[in-house]
């Protein structure tokens, strides 16, 4: 056994226990931030698989973003005196066979499945044949983008109507004061003048050389909620109660620049999804970017809009 | 013609829904009637090819499978999209009056509503595994949103259920969708059936992905979601869930069973998915007679209903197959048609408990008797659409020899009878007291009256495609599954 | 033993632990925890299931499952979004109990 399939066997190891933690424990919090780490271990493990596109997305969404979410999501029901009650729970005896069978199922299957000859010409070996043509050097890029478009476009739509759904559901009253961390503090301050500049500078770098190497939109995009999170915790920008123009506008952005852009391959005469050229990639890469960002800080602070601090 | 024709169908419907959002509320209606009265030109070129025996592909981008993604129609995904368009367009004319676009309720309502309407359209046209999943996820995500549109405490919890679910069902269908795309290599689903060879992995990844799809579909014992989310919805969004939104799931597994080689994890299993249609059949139609509730029982008769399309995994016979898809258009308008009407009554009656159903043929006579039309067609009456649907079925089953779905059949028949006459019976009965008629504004009159056209249309549908069911199943017949001989 | 298998051994047991979770849990939180959980598990999944090309995983299965994550955060947000108005509607965090169907 060599020291990179120990590594992997500790990984896979801490990957059960944690989650088995997460669902046994007791306290709400302890586990939320234990279901952090499992993502973040998550994301470890892509990267040992050679997949470092997905270890960035998984971190940054993965384990970052839903984790945030969820933390956020506790806050709000903690303030209303819920998340601390301890949750009667219910133990069917049921569950336990049915979890074992699940876990020993889909282990059978997938070891069965890792004996399946695989075929000469997957779709998969196509992609990498056929990247070339495309003028991507990141072959998952190209899939996203390219050939598999219309579920990128249909995922922006997801995205959309997660937020659509969220303002539905959001009720009319204005949104909730958070508590915010002080911004005089040598930490947060320090925070908001680098960290944020950072990230910009993080998530534009992500954004660019997603073409031809690990990045891309999602990963940029998750990057730069980052900075917005930080500055909805700091209370830099504030949940405002209605959205304006140019929210709306951003938060379409994604799905409107590659439906467009989609559509008006009919008027050349080619299929419809058909991209006209590199630039369509960067504009497309770009607009999703920020609808990305902006959608996801939008839901991380339960609000329609945010705007700097005012009366 | 048919690039453009397919193009219109999932983009003029998502192109609405963005405009709307940036739109001015003033400009909200005249959007949504602009966007949603494309689709039926859009399906004229599409028909007629069809009909002329042609199989439609649109490979996006111009990436032929396996390396693209393919929308495909032929004679059933055609059928799907004419009853998605027919349903769609008479209860968007409910919407309109039940969300005013130009108001509150309206603008959360309208986006959300035109998404699913174009990811329901991208589903019909889909032919590839993944594809598919991201277009599931985002009608279920869609529909559960307009669920809970007007935050009612009931609704969002049924949303929640629904939501949580169908989450566990995709994981389901995904893990099937890795397995099909490990042994074959490829996403297509004309392919995968094509390259999938009987055996172990093939059966497992069959009955993976046919869990997640029933589940997503609620047949019985996996229905428990169903009734809350579709009884505690706003009528509209009952209508269209009911109608096309599980309609969907089921289109999926019959693709993957008769299309994608599924039909190889054997005769067993096809088997054992028809006496769950039976038993969702006789347990729905028993649970909807014993509700107190209009709304809840025309989600049980829902139930009840979705059976009766399991029938055709075991008697796989074109007879079935024409009967079957028959059955899922029939249903769809005479559902859609009844969950509008019950909408109606329950915001004029201001309660949905039966009881207070007496006397409303007198008061709400329009709305009672879009309530009875429909209800002829759930029961199988002639002259209605349902009547065609069954009686082809109860032949399809009595020619395949299949006596026990003869008797499942029937005995649905006499129960869906006995749900409905109940309905109707009570509203023409005496009332306890003369309620108080609350006057109301002109505008909200005209308002409630388009509501009742709206379901009165739908009903009328019903009734008609009995009386002129020769073209659709003409149409049916064009497309029968490989290897169904008429 | 090579590391794939690893992996899939041990997604398959993160997996049957997120059903689990999903049962058992009456928080909805917890089981938005087990689903994620799940959902990480179905993706390891497909990556091990799709095979490897010489230039490593199957890329078509890298995207699948980067697009699977962004859906699943999706999912996740709005999910939240609704449990924590249905607190507030009803300070209920949990589906058990009565419907109100009588």
């Amino acid at each position: 056994m060599t020291i990179g399939v120990l590594v992997d066997v500790l990984l896979a190891l801490s990957l059960v226990g944690l989650s088995l933690q997460v669902v046994t424990g007791r306290a709400l919090f302890r586990d939320l931030v234990l279901f952090i780490l499992f993502g973040l271990l998550i994301a470890l493990s892509w990267a040992r698989l050679g997949a470092p596109d997905v270890a960035l997305a998984e971190a940054a969404i993965g384990a970052g973003l839903t984790g945030a979410l969820m933390l956020m999501a506790y806050r709000r029901l903690a303030a209303g005196g819920a998340a601390d009650v301890s949750p009667a729970r219910r133990r069917p005896l049921l569950a336990l066979p049915v979890a074992a069978l699940a876990g020993i199922l889909v282990a059978i299957i997938g070891l069965s499945a890792q004996g399946v000859e695989r075929v000469p010409d997957a779709a998969g070996t196509l992609v990498l044949q056929e990247l070339s043509a495309t003028g991507l050097g990141n072959p998952i890029t190209g899939v996203l983008l390219v050939f598999r478009g219309l579920d990128t476009m249909l995922e922006m739509a997801v995205l959309l109507v997660a937020l659509l759904g969220a303002w539905a559901v959001l009720g009319a009253a204005h949104p909730g004061r958070l508590h915010q961390v002080d911004r005089e503090t040598p930490l947060v301050s320090a925070l908001l003048t680098t960290v944020a500049p950072v990230t910009l500078l993080i998530a534009t770098h992500l954004l660019l050389v997603g073409t031809d190497a690990p990045g891309g939109a999602f990963q940029a995009g998750a990057v730069l909620t980052g900075c917005g999170v930080l500055l909805v915790l700091t209370g830099t920008v504030r949940p405002r109660a209605a959205a304006g123009l140019l929210t709306k506008l951003l938060a379409i952005a994604g799905l409107a620049a590659f439906a467009l852009i989609g559509v008006s391959a009919l008027a050349l005469g080619r299929a419809p999804m058909t991209l006209p050229g590199m630039w369509a990639v960067y504009l497309i890469e770009t607009a999703m970017m920020l609808s990305i960002a902006l959608t996801m800080t939008l839901l991380f602070a339960r609000s329609r809009a945010l705007g700097p601090e005012q009366r | 013609m048919t690039t453009e024709a397919l193009t219109l169908l999932v983009f003029a419907p998502l192109a609405g829904a963005l405009v709307m959002v940036v739109a001015p509320r003033r400009a909200a209606a005249p959007i949504a009637v602009l966007s949603l009265l494309t689709l039926p030109p859009a399906l004229v070129p599409l028909t007629r090819a069809v009909r002329a025996g042609e199989l439609v592909q649109l490979p996006l981008a111009g990436f032929a499978a396996p390396l693209g993604i393919v929308w495909r129609v032929d004679a059933l995904a055609v059928t799907m999209l004419l009853l998605s368009v027919a349903v769609v367009l008479l209860v968007s004319l409910h919407a309109l009056a039940s969300f005013p676009p130009e108001r509150e309720s309206g603008q959360r309502f309208w986006p959300l509503w035109l998404i699913l309407v174009s990811s329901l359209h991208a589903l019909f046209l889909s032919a590839d595994l993944f594809n598919l999943y991201v277009t599931l996820e985002l009608v279920t995500l869609a529909g559960v949103a307009l669920i809970a549109v007007r935050g009612e405490p009931a609704a969002m919890r049924a949303a929640m259920r629904y939501l949580l679910l169908g989450l566990m069902a995709s994981l389901f269908y995904l893990l099937a969708t890795a397995l099909l795309y490990g042994q074959t290599g490829t996403l297509d689903l004309y392919l995968v059936g094509e390259r999938l060879e009987a055996g172990g992995l093939t059966a497992i990844a069959v009955a993976l992905m046919a869990t997640g799809l029933l589940l997503k579909a609620a047949i019985v014992p996996l229905h428990v979601w169903l009734p809350a989310a579709h009884g505690k919805a706003p009528g509209p969004v009952s209508a269209v869930l009911s109608a096309l939104v599980v309609k969907a799931a089921l289109y999926i597994l019959i693709r993957l069973w008769f299309w994608g080689g599924g039909g190889q994890a054997g005769e067993h299993a096809a088997l054992l998915l028809g006496v769950l249609g039976a038993l969702a059949i006789l347990y729905a139609s028993a649970a909807a007679i014993a509700q107190r509730r209009l709304k809840m029982l025309v989600a049980y008769s829902t139930l009840a209903q979705l059976g009766y399309v399991m029938l055709l995994f075991p008697l796989a016979s074109a007879g079935a197959y024409r009967a079957v898809v028959f059955h899922v258009v029939a249903h769809g308008i005479a559902k859609a048609a009844m969950f509008l009407a019950a909408a109606n009554l329950l915001r004029a009656l201001g309660s949905e408990r039966l009881q207070r159903l007496a006397g409303a043929g007198s008061r709400h006579g329009l709305d009672v008797l879009a309530f009875a039309l429909a209800g002829v067609s759930i029961m199988g009456l002639p002259p209605s659409g349902g009547f065609v649907a069954k009686w082809l079925l109860l032949a399809a089953a009595w020619q395949e020899r299949g006596w026990a779905w003869v008797v499942v059949i029937s005995v649905g028949s006499l129960l869906a009878a006995v749900y409905v006459f109940r309905v109707v019976s009570l509203a023409f009965a005496q009332p306890l007291r003369e309620p108080e008629r609350a006057a109301s504004a002109g505008e909200e009159q005209g308002r409630a009256q388009l509501t009742s056209v709206a379901a009165l249309l739908l009903a009328a549908l019903a009734i008609v495609l009995g009386l002129a069911s020769a073209p659709l199943i003409a149409l049916i017949d064009q497309g029968l599954p490989p290897g169904m001989l008429r | 033993m090579t590391s794939t298998t690893v992996y899939l051994l041990a997604a398959s047991a993160v997996f049957g632990i997120g059903v689990y979770g999903l049962i058992v849990a009456d928080h909805i939180l917890r089981k938005l925890l087990a689903l994620n959980m799940m959902g990480s598990a179905v993706f390891v999944f497909i990556l091990t299931v799709a095979g490897v090309t010489p230039e490593g995983p199957d890329p078509l299965a890298q995207a699948l499952v980067l697009t699977g994550i962004v859906i699943a955060v999706a999912a996740t947000a709005f999910a939240l979004a609704l449990m924590v108005r249905m607190f507030q509607e009803t300070g209920l965090t949990s589906l058990q109990g009565h419907d109100g169907d009588d």
